[in-house]
């Protein structure tokens, strides 16, 4: 029985004794061995068939033998085939070679000659293979390389950052066109010295790799302003590539535009100054009038030391509540509010809030309209928040008013918002103020807001509270007339029941 | 006894610098924005301009300084200054800050009629030279 692995073997021959009898000593040799009789039965079974060896007679009655290894070999090329002939002839034997032949066994033959052509032809069949299975490979991997080159392409062609490759030359190997935008440049030629194209800067930091003597590790990074107007920044950023022996094979720059980094940087910068200065300015005061009252060579009357004591403490107070308000605000910019979250009913916190205020609002001689629509809606929000919210909006109502003025607050359902509005008929603002209205630590400045206290904070913090609600605040002011403040809710009204919960959740 | 004009928008430090100018014997008179400073000083010919950097704006101070050298106004400057040290900005005597000398907050009344005697000196000597 042959094995699996056994060289499979046809043999095609019109002579019954001779094809059964070269089978049955095949087969007792570890062969597997297919016989047809005719020629068109060998054609048939020689291209259907995976044959490592095949031996084929020259003169059969239906075909030639030439014929049939036509055939074979053009369907299987790598199938071995052997002539086998009585009238062996130097004409046929080159006829035979000519149509892809491997060898040519003249009847009658030993056994012995039989086996090693075939064993031969079977190592000729192996090596075929191989060369077969390496061709396969390297096409394919020729196919791999094509389709990787294409992809990476596709992928740095793709990519915001610009990429610059170039070699230990210093020549161009590889950019995008991101690449161009940011080294300003019209074209990159492949291959062509590119350093003197490039800023100075960069060109001096790739050259710390090139003229190094030995190979630079690290990556370097520099900054740039992309045009001369100081709008836009580049981070460029060089690393070198080394070959597997460690020598330096180019090197590779990374450009990235961080203009909007460098804009929240100066945001940054611009606010740590104005904290500064706010908070400084109440110290210097302070400061200012301790050293008077602490002067000897300065005389002061009693009214000026209480005056100078009293003025110390509104601004310390004021102080005191600034540091208070930028904690606020910096809580919730880091988002670390703890909420709680309920059904609130905004009427009845602004009832509250009016009541606080009650007291001050009589010594002002301020009249109070309060009016609600319909008290049924009903807020998710935090308490906290919301009394934060309206106190600083009612009491900048009353800070910013006159004596004898008016506040009307009105609360009101609009579609799907609960709407409060708060009207003084106050001092109002100028037009370039209003402007500034969201700003930290924007405070109008005139004669009529001299000498009221605030931190400049209140309405950054409402506008923090409004905004992380989804809420909505507008503000309408006329300078001497007074100003107005509508400030709009989401509601949780019974109609939109779950829509509202899925909405506050998400 | 000479005439100075303060223009801080803070209306506590005006208090205490007058009051500290005041008690040596200064006319002082104050402005708490630039352009009431600005028409203070052209109306009341000051010795000396005592001047804030930051009022409305982080920078009006100077612009301030400029617009009286601009208009002619050869007064001596002292420049109150608040957080030039804090952020890391150093500001120095020069064409674009066209002022003769800075006092940083908070101010000791001791330095502060220093710098104004000085400056006032200063004035007197180069006014009697020329």
């Amino acid at each position: 029985m042959a094995k699996l692995d056994s060289p499979k073997v046809l043999v095609v021959d019109d002579e019954d004794l001779l094809r059964n009898g070269v089978k049955r000593l095949l087969e007792m040799e570890d062969f597997a061995v297919d016989v047809a009789a005719t020629g068109t039965e060998g054609i048939l079974l020689g291209i259907n068939n995976e044959y490592d060896l095949a031996i084929i007679d020259l003169k059969m009655p239906d075909k030639d033998g030439m014929e049939v290894l036509k055939k074979i070999h053009a369907a299987k090329p790598n199938t071995v085939c052997f002539i086998a002939t009585a009238f062996a002839s130097y004409d046929t034997a080159i006829q035979a070679t000519k149509l892809g032949a491997d060898g040519y066994i003249p009847k009658p033959f030993s056994i012995e000659e039989l086996l090693q052509q075939l064993q031969l032809g079977y190592k000729k069949r192996l090596l075929l293979l191989e060369t077969e299975r390496l061709r396969n490979d390297r096409e394919n991997r020729l196919l791999e390389i094509a389709f990787e080159r294409t992809r990476m392409n596709t992928i740095v062609n793709a990519l915001e950052d610009g990429v610059l490759v170039v070699n230990k030359n210093g020549e161009a190997v590889l950019y995008n066109p991101s690449a161009l935008k940011y080294l300003s440049l019209d074209k990159i030629v492949i291959e062509e010295f590119i350093l003197p194209k490039l800023h100075i800067k960069i060109a001096a930091q790739i050259n710390r790799y090139l003229s190094a003597k030995k190979y630079l590790p690290q990556s370097f990074s520099i900054q740039l302003p992309l045009n001369e107007l100081n709008e836009s920044f580049l981070q460029i950023t060089c690393s070198p590539v080394p070959h597997p022996d460690g020598s330096l094979a180019g090197v590779v720059i990374v450009l990235k535009n961080i203009t909007e980094l460098k804009k929240i940087e100066q945001l940054k910068s611009q606010f740590v100054s104005m904290v500064s200065h706010e908070l400084k300015a109440p110290v210097a005061a302070v400061y200012g009038y301790l050293k008077l009252l602490s002067d000897d060579s300065v005389q002061l009357t009693q009214a000026q030391k209480k005056k100078f004591v009293e003025r110390s403490e509104f601004r310390l107070d004021a102080l005191l509540k600034m540091v208070n308000d930028l904690l606020d605000i910096s809580r919730m910019e880091m988002k670390i509010v703890q909420r709680e979250i309920m059904e609130l009913n905004i009427a009845e916190v602004v009832q509250s809030i009016l009541e606080f205020f009650s007291l001050e609002m009589k010594e002002l001689n301020l009249t109070v309209h309060f009016s609600v629509v319909e008290n049924l809606f009903k807020v998710k929000a935090d308490k906290e928040e919301m009394n934060r919210l309206f106190t600083n909006l009612i009491s900048n109502a009353i800070k910013y008013n006159k004596n004898g003025g008016e506040i009307d607050v009105a609360i009101e359902q609009t579609e799907n918002f609960v709407t409060v509005s708060i009207i003084d008929n106050g001092i109002g603002m100028k037009d370039e103020e209003k402007k500034k209205l969201f700003q930290e630590f924007f405070r109008a400045k005139n004669e009529s807001t001299k000498e009221i206290s605030g931190t400049g904070l209140g309405l950054s913090i409402v506008k923090r509270i409004v905004d992380s609600y989804s809420g909505k605040i507008e503000i309408e002011s006329e300078f001497g007339k007074g100003t107005k403040v509508v400030v709009r809710l989401p509601l949780k009204s019974k109609v939109l029941k779950d829509h509202v919960e899925n909405y506050v959740q998400a | 006894m000479a005439k100075i004009v303060i223009i801080d928008d803070d209306p506590d430090i005006l208090d205490a610098s007058s009051l500290v100018l005041h008690s040596k014997g200064h006319e002082v008179s104050t402005a708490t924005n630039p352009d009431d400073g600005f028409q203070l000083v052209k109306n009341a010919t000051p010795d000396l301009i005592i001047l804030d950097v930051m009022m409305n704006e982080p920078d009006d101070g100077f612009f301030l300084a400029q617009k009286f050298r601009r208009n002619k106004i050869t007064v001596p400057i002292l420049m109150y200054s608040s957080v030039s040290k804090t952020i890391g900005m150093d500001f120095g005597v020069s064409e674009i800050v066209p002022v003769d000398d800075f006092v940083e907050k908070p101010i000791s009344p001791q330095l502060l009629v220093e710098k104004v005697e000085r400056l006032l000196q200063l004035r007197k000597e180069n006014s009697s030279c020329s």
